[in-house]
């Protein structure tokens, strides 16, 4: 077993040993939880450290070019005169994987620290975290498609039960509501893999195979499969590969979520507890994001520069619809999920730009989110534990009851809204470059798109500095009057541990951007070029 | 010029300290100082004396010396490398001095100013910072940086604009001032990003240095120039109070007044002038008139605002937006080394002018809360005779005042004066209508000296207004502590000319127009120096007089109802313009597309499972009466057929007896007769 298994399955090991501790031990099932995480973390920080760089190392649509590289034979059905169909568990890194793994380790250390205020039904729920764990870091390294949709499916079963058991309010609704769309999304999803299983040949074994790196070379495709790329296969009056990008555009695009296809995440990002909301917009986007780089323009790199001028119309949209909407809000969360999706519509932008400023935008931004997301939702989380209301008109002058908790909230604020300094700016700054280089680099996306997606910047600060103005500072006025003032102390030193790092990591990202850039030069560099050869 | 290392040059070394230092010191006063430590004001002010004396050192070794540039990798994205460096020329060190030189009596004022305050300590390491990144901003040599300090000035401003975050007013305030400055550096980041994908460098050598201008001058289409062109304009109208961008400046006096000081002299709003002067290669003619358009338009209408305001600040405020469309108005006409000129000058008695208010309106608190009195303490309407109590604020306001108006032996008569004979030259030549340019800024000087002596004569002539609400009070106020002198007297000498030329009115004599050298030429037929100065002078005594008779002898009085008056009283009703419709459609488009996102995109989603529901139901009610009412049809005619079967099965022998005869004859009844 490589690091890499190791650190996708370490959470399932401890989560046995959740599953075999006495109820009586409930209490500790939470530091069993964030000893995983932390053990994941750890070894995700030596894989950061391990990984090489340089052009051999770019990984993308090289196979030997992928570290940490762990593969074998799965599943291997003697199909007679069919061929073998055959299913490898292989998992392997590149520049496109690897920050993303080690933010997400990162963030889900984070919400084990956010789940000490779970408290029903213990077992259950941190074995379910733990099984979610698992799921997400296997996205995060699966190079084989069908691998890559166990684990993407297998991210749903315990988010729905984490959401519809200790979520809010309408925890129901939420959770069905974020099943059902991932589900429709992820079912389409089924049918292209199975579509390409049968147009890609291994050429080393003349076998089908599900490999994503097969996947992406033209070579590799039968003359006349479905998905071939000479092929003349249309499928509802368009050409097949056409199609295929469509739903597999789909399915990513309700993770990021691109809007239209949004209206789960408010839902469920507010219904859900906090540690799981850390989790949804800390890195289940970012298997949106991820997804649709690897699998979505990967696959079909051609299809995907045709269409680029329509995704990077969605992203701008995302960028601005979410703003407008976090205007609006007056739930704390709500506001922070609205500001997710305008957010996430930078990342869009970027990937559509097919320039590697715009590339590398979307991989800082996608970073910086998570860290930025996670650290919004646990301060909303923090209030919100204290006295259970969220409402940004029952506050107003916070800053004199809890002065640490406003500095933080500011550092969170002032750093989504993209100040200097910050990672936010970095990631926005070049998913930005990308769309206004596009113009002339590539002629993709006009000058007025990129111009329409800054204008996301200033309505970002609107809506920030509205709040902070309104919850944060004035004369102390509570709804709840004195039980609230004796129910809102300052920050303790839990949630210091959590809001230190990740302050030290968003200020680290933005002065030094080269700790993400260094890494995942070389296949940004390559996946453009991978993307204009084709 | 040559691009060095920086470990190989001394003066660049130098300048980065000049920079540092106060962000060190601002961090130490954050962290290590205890809260209303009287050490940290010390400290800051210690800080910001070494960045002064580095300064000057610097200054000395690149003005008229020869620009110094120096860059190191910062990080690489793609095939992009990003530089960080320092680019020193003439105007950066120009700057830099200028900031700190400010920068210093501030410090030194705020000492005094802030003492007993809660976050006294708080309001050192914001204005350490603040220093800090306005200092940056001017030795920086990429546009990447020049574009993250600029921010973060704005961000500094925002701390200490809110730094009273408990007023309802001030919060207000620095939000405003926020956002407003957002527009700009939206427009601002794009014109850097247009620019990046014209030449693929952020480098601002590269880009602005004068040898490169031919980049400009070749670019085969002209719009890809004048687009980023607009989008700087738009940055540095926002940051330098421009309108219509220019509604956050009288706001921000909601902060301490020592921070308006040093945002109106020289670390805010100097920014957008400062990024003019360093990227003015770049500007096409067409970029240029617009800029002395809207510079001239500035001038003029925050002057005639001016006019009406009561509040002590505001006026002042207003004051500066006025003298900052000046400044753009000169660097469209070509004016530049005026209106750098202008910048400097201006940034030395504005900050006097504003500390002296800071005295004042000191003094009007203490007496307010003292016989709890029920009065704004920044209304001019309140003040009066306070030249007997405190001579040094007086003469300081007064020296102050006269170079605002360009009046003889200030540094005021020798950039204002420049910019207006300059802006004559200008138009000369052109169709008439540039003519209205220059005009409107004389009519705005005469204007600005109305409002001026409104302001002496209401706050230091005529009796206190103060005493008649307080019989038997003695005298109004008193100077202060040398904490708030010195820093004053230091600020009055600096308002006089000899700092700036040693010719009293010929403003080409002043060093820092030699030192940049770009003006336009005299070839006029009339010579437009002699009018303006005398225009100047003769109106300006008139006007004096006319303000006399209207506030001290009261001889005469001004209607307060007429439209003209409520327009400039209201402030062009501007702002109410911004509220009732900007900002309100902003925050409908937010609510509508809010009302779409739950009705019609989750209308969509919920109409969705409805139907699906529906669809549900039909097929259960298909299951239930077709399907299974098909095989409840099977299994009951099978029932019904075995119930009648099973009647048969009697268990009698003459039944079945019976039966079988019965079928016999049947079949026999069949057999024959068919």
């Amino acid at each position: 077993m490589n690091i890499l298994s190791l650190i996708i399955f370490i959470p399932i090991l401890f989560g046995l040993i959740i599953l075999v501790l006495p109820a009586g031990l409930r209490y500790i099932y939470r530091s069993v939880t964030l000893c995983a995480t932390l053990l994941q973390l750890g070894l995700s920080i030596w894989l950061y450290v391990q990984f090489k760089t340089g052009a051999g190392f770019a990984g993308v649509n090289h196979e030997g070019q992928y570290q940490f590289v762990e593969k074998f034979h799965w599943i291997a059905l003697n199909l007679g005169a069919m061929g073998k169909m055959q299913i490898d568990y292989f998992v392997g890194v590149d520049g496109i994987s690897i920050m993303l793994l080690l933010m997400s380790s990162v963030v889900m250390v984070v919400a084990a620290l956010a789940s000490w205020e779970i408290n029903k039904n213990h077992k259950g729920y941190f074995a379910l975290f733990l099984l979610l764990d698992m799921a997400i870091t296997g996205v995060f390294c699966s190079l084989d498609f069908f691998l890559f949709y166990i684990f993407y499916e297998l991210m749903l079963l315990p988010l729905y039960f984490l959401i519809g058991i200790w979520g809010g309010a309408k925890r129901e609704y939420a959770a069905i509501k974020f099943f059902l769309f991932t589900l429709f999304g992820s079912v389409f999803m089924l049918l292209v893999m199975v579509g390409l299983y049968f147009s890609v040949k291994d050429p080393a074994t003349g076998y089908h195979t599900f490999n994503i790196i097969q996947m992406m070379n033209p070579a590799n495709y039968d003359k006349d499969s479905i998905f071939g790329f000479i092929g003349t296969h249309m499928l509802l009056g368009m050409p097949a590969r056409t199609v295929g990008f469509i739903t597999l555009f789909i399915a990513f695009a309700i993770k990021i979520p691109v809007v239209p296809l949004h209206t789960w995440l408010p839902d469920a990002h507010v219904e859900a507890p906090t540690p799981v909301s850390i989790i949804l917009a800390g890195v289940l986007l970012k298997v949106g994001g991820y997804g649709m780089i690897r699998i979505c323009f990967g696959i079909f790199p051609e299809v995907a520069t045709h269409g680029a001028f329509w995704i990077g119309l969605l992203g701008m949209i995302s960028i601005l619809y979410g703003a407008f909407n976090a205007l609006a809000q007056r739930d704390l969360k709500r506001l922070i999920a609205y500001s997710s999706i305008s957010h996430m519509g930078f990342v869009l932008l970027g990937i559509a730009s097919q320039t590697a400023e715009g590339l590398s935008g979307a991989m800082m931004q996608m970073v910086s989110h998570g860290f930025l997301s996670s650290m919004l939702f646990f301060l909303v989380g923090v209030i919100y534990y204290r006295v259970h209301d969220r409402d940004i008109y029952s506050f107003r002058g916070l800053s004199n009851l809890m002065p640490k908790y406003t500095v933080f909230i500011m550092i969170a604020f002032f750093a989504s809204l993209g100040l200097p300094g910050f990672s936010a700016f970095i990631g926005e700054l070049f998913s930005l470059i990308g769309a206004f280089n596009s113009q002339t680099a590539n002629g993709l996306l006009p000058t007025w798109m990129a111009m329409g997606a800054s204008v996301g910047i200033l309505l970002g600060a609107g809506y920030f500095l509205w709040t902070l103005q309104r919850m944060f500072f004035g004369e102390l006025k509570i709804k709840g009057g004195q039980v609230w003032k004796l129910a809102l102390v300052d920050i303790s030193t839990r949630e210091m541990l959590v809001l230190v790092p990740l302050s030290i990591l968003t200020l680290a990202l933005g002065l030094m951007p080269s700790l993400v850039f260094a890494k995942i030069n070389d296949s940004v560099l390559a996946f453009v070029q991978f993307i204009h050869v084709n | 010029m040559q691009t060095t290392l920086l470990h190989t040059d001394p003066t660049i070394q130098l300048a980065l300290l000049a920079v540092l230092i106060p962000f060190a010191v601002a961090l130490v006063n954050l962290f290590l100082v205890k809260n209303q430590s009287k050490v940290s004001g010390w400290l800051g002010t210690l800080a910001i004396l070494i960045s002064f004396v580095l300064s000057a050192v610097v200054f000395s070794r690149v003005w008229n010396v020869g620009d110094l540039h120096s860059q190191w990798l910062w990080f690489t994205a793609g095939k992009l490398q990003v530089g960080a460096g320092v680019w020193l020329n003439n105007l950066s060190v120009l700057m830099l001095l200028l900031v700190t030189g400010i920068a210093l009596p501030v410090h030194i004022y705020s000492i005094a100013y802030m003492q007993g305050d809660e976050k006294y300590s708080r309001y050192f390491a914001y204005l350490g910072f603040f220093c800090f990144a306005m200092l940056g901003l001017v030795v920086v040599d990429n546009l990447l940086l020049l574009y993250m300090f600029w921010e973060l000035v704005g961000f500094a401003s925002y701390l200490l604009i809110g730094f009273w975050f408990t007023r309802e007013k001030a919060v207000q305030a620095n939000k405003k001032a926020f956002i407003m400055n957002r527009i700009g550096d939206v427009a601002l980041l794009s014109g850097i990003l247009i620019l990046y994908a014209d030449f693929h460098t952020f480098n601002m050598v590269t880009l602005f240095d004068n040898h490169a201008t031919a980049a400009f001058v070749n670019a085969a289409d002209s719009t890809w120039i004048t687009l980023p062109g607009i989008c700087f304009l738009i940055g540095a109208m926002a940051k330098s109070a421009q309108f219509p961008l220019h509604t956050w400046l009288p706001d921000a006096m909601e902060g301490p007044t020592s921070i308006s000081a040093l945002i109106h002299a020289a670390t805010m709003v100097a920014a957008g002038i400062f990024l003019l002067g360093r990227v003015y290669v770049m500007f096409s003619p067409d970029v240029l008139t617009l800029m002395a358009c809207i510079g001239c338009f500035t001038a003029f209408m925050a002057a005639t605002i001016a006019l009406t305001q009561n509040d002590l600040k505001r006026i002042l405020a207003y004051s500066t937006i006025s003298q900052l469309g000046f400044m753009m108005m000169a660097m469209g006409v070509g004016a530049y080394s005026s209106g750098l000129l202008h910048l400097a000058t201006h940034a030395f008695f504005k900050c006097l002018l504003f500390l002296a208010a800071g005295v004042i309106i000191h003094q009007m608190q203490h007496l307010k809360d003292e016989h709890q009195l029920d009065i704004d303490a920044q209304d001019i309407n309140n003040m009066g005779g306070m030249r007997k109590g405190m001579p040094v604020t007086f003469v300081t306001c007064v020296v102050a005042s006269l170079a605002l108006i360009g009046f003889p032996f200030t540094s005021g008569c020798l950039s204002k004066d420049g910019i207006m004979v300059q802006a004559f030259y200008w138009a000369e030549g052109k169709s008439w209508p540039h003519f209205i340019v220059p005009v409107t800024a004389l009519l705005t000087s005469l204007l600005t000296i109305f409002y001026i002596s409104r302001l002496l004569f209401k706050v230091f002539f005529g009796e206190a207004k103060i005493k008649e609400m307080v019989p038997n009070l003695k005298t109004v106020g008193h100077d202060g502590g040398w904490l708030f002198s010195l820093p004053m007297i230091f600020l009055a000498l600096c308002s006089l000319f000899p700092l700036f030329s040693f010719h009293p009115f010929d403003y080409s004599e002043a060093w820092i127009v030699q030192g940049f050298g770009i003006a336009v030429k005299a070839a006029g037929s009339i010579s437009y120096e002699t009018l303006v100065a005398l225009t100047v002078n003769i109106f300006g005594i008139a006007i004096v007089y006319l303000a006399y008779t209207l506030y001290i002898s009261r001889s005469r009085a001004i209607k307060q109802s007429g439209f003209l008056f409520k327009l400039s009283y209201h402030e062009w009703y501007i702002d109410w313009f911004y509220h009732r419709v900007i900002i309100k459609d902003v925050l409908r488009i937010g609510s509508v597309l809010s009302w779409v996102d739950r009705n019609i995109f989750d209308g969509i989603i919920h109409l969705f499972g409805s139907v699906s529901i529906f669809i549900g139901k039909i097929t259960a009610w298909i299951d239930k009466y077709l399907i299974d009412g098909f095989i409840n049809l099977l299994v009951t005619v099978v029932k019904q057929a075995g119930n009648f079967v099973r009647g048969f099965q009697t268990g009698r022998v003459q039944a079945y007896l019976l039966s079988m005869l019965l079928l016999i004859v049947v079949i026999y009844v069949l057999k024959t007769f068919m």
